[in-house]
């Protein structure tokens, strides 16, 4: 994987710049599903979306708790670790929410990303389209590489 | 709802597994976990008990090859069955593409089987979507436990199959009726996308 990619191509200018002002090491942008749509700096498709889908489930249960405590959300979740920290906040865009995991070392503050992260938030919601009606992706004749792929995959 | 990247020609979908407790929702997972190759997986993430039952989910990316021209990657999910979990349930199902229903084949377990689809319906409908639209798969595991035991396939077609979805007798341990679940539920969602629309109807 490219330090960054995009799913959509709307992300990019603002997650580029949020990645050099906040000096973050990883960053995912992800569904609430835990569908990414841009990432940065992750090296394998499938740790990253390890990692979405872990987001994903804290966003998602610290959201529900905050309900049962008659809050309408919790901001940003923030944890230290001795050597990377974790940024996790939600915003809203014209999309849909999107989930944000930014993963940063020394080399910056929680300060500084929770500084960025507001610009990049706002960027996010300025850039994105409203979520549009799909047209087929798939060829009709799918099911012969679909067969095909799963073969290969359990070795039979 | 599948992700697709027309630059990087990829689809992403996410599946979960859904059942009550001890079904066997895991147990698939695992197995597929321990056939594919490592090039083709991510870790598969588990956040359980100590006792190793299910307190959230487990997670497993799969890697199934090229289809159409796209680059297709799979999303596994487990929800835990336990009855007192619902709210975590809840958030798993949030988004999925297609669901696998896994029910256990014991005879003395239809009635946590009947709960658990009708906790499927409930929590789908939370979501404000259409279930007749999500493609959903019923697998009956531990078709290897003595007969006296279990109910035959066409038995639990009967009590639980109401809407005629694709089924499939599997044996999760030993993994007869996994791949074949697995094949199901992806060529059904697949099919949504190519028929367009993306996915679900949301209500």
């Amino acid at each position: 994987m490219s330090a960054t990619s995009v799913v959509e191509g709307w992300t990019e200018g603002p997650l580029v710049r949020y990645v050099g002002q906040a000096s973050a090491r990883l960053v995912a942008v992800m569904t609430p599903a835990g569908q990414v749509l841009a990432q940065h700096g992750f090296a394998r498709a499938m740790d990253l979306m390890a990692a979405a889908a872990l987001g994903a489930a804290i966003m998602a249960s610290s959201g529900a708790l905050a309900q049962q405590l008659g809050e309408q959300s919790f901001g940003a979740l923030f944890h230290a670790g001795q050597h990377h920290g974790i940024h996790l906040a939600q915003c809203s865009t014209p999309r849909g929410p999107l989930i944000v995991l930014t993963v940063f070392g020394r080399e910056t503050s929680i300060g500084l990303v929770e500084l960025f992260y507001e610009e990049f938030a706002a960027a996010l919601r300025k850039a994105a389209p409203v979520s549009q009606v799909r047209e087929p992706v798939l060829a009709k004749d799918f099911e012969a590489d679909l067969n095909r792929s799963l073969t290969s995959l359990f070795r039979r | 709802m599948s992700l697709v990247n027309f630059t990087t020609r990829e689809i992403t979908c996410k599946i979960v597994y859904y059942g009550p407790g001890r079904s066997g929702k895991t147990t698939n997972l695992q197995y597929v976990y321990s056939q594919v190759p490592s090039d083709r997986k991510g870790q598969m993430v588990s956040l359980a008990t100590q006792t190793d039952r299910t307190l959230f989910f487990d997670f497993l990316p799969l890697d199934l090859g090229t289809i159409s021209g796209f680059t297709t990657k799979f999303q596994l999910y487990t929800v835990p069955g336990q009855v007192y979990y619902n709210a975590t349930r809840k958030l798993v199902l949030q988004g999925a593409d297609g669901v696998v229903f896994v029910a256990d084949s014991q005879m003395r377990q239809l009635d946590e089987n009947l709960e658990s689809l009708q906790n499927l319906h409930a929590n789908i409908l939370e979501h404000g979507v259409d279930i007749r639209t999500l493609p959903l798969v019923l697998q009956f595991n531990k078709q290897d436990l003595p007969p006296e035991l279990i109910l035959t396939p066409p038995e639990l077609d009967e009590a639980l199959n109401f809407r005629g979805l694709p089924t499939f007798a599997a044996d999760a341990l030993h993994g007869p009726g996994v791949f074949e679940t697995l094949k199901g539920i992806a060529a059904d969602v697949l099919r949504k996308l190519s028929e367009g629309g993306g996915g679900v109807r949301r209500l």
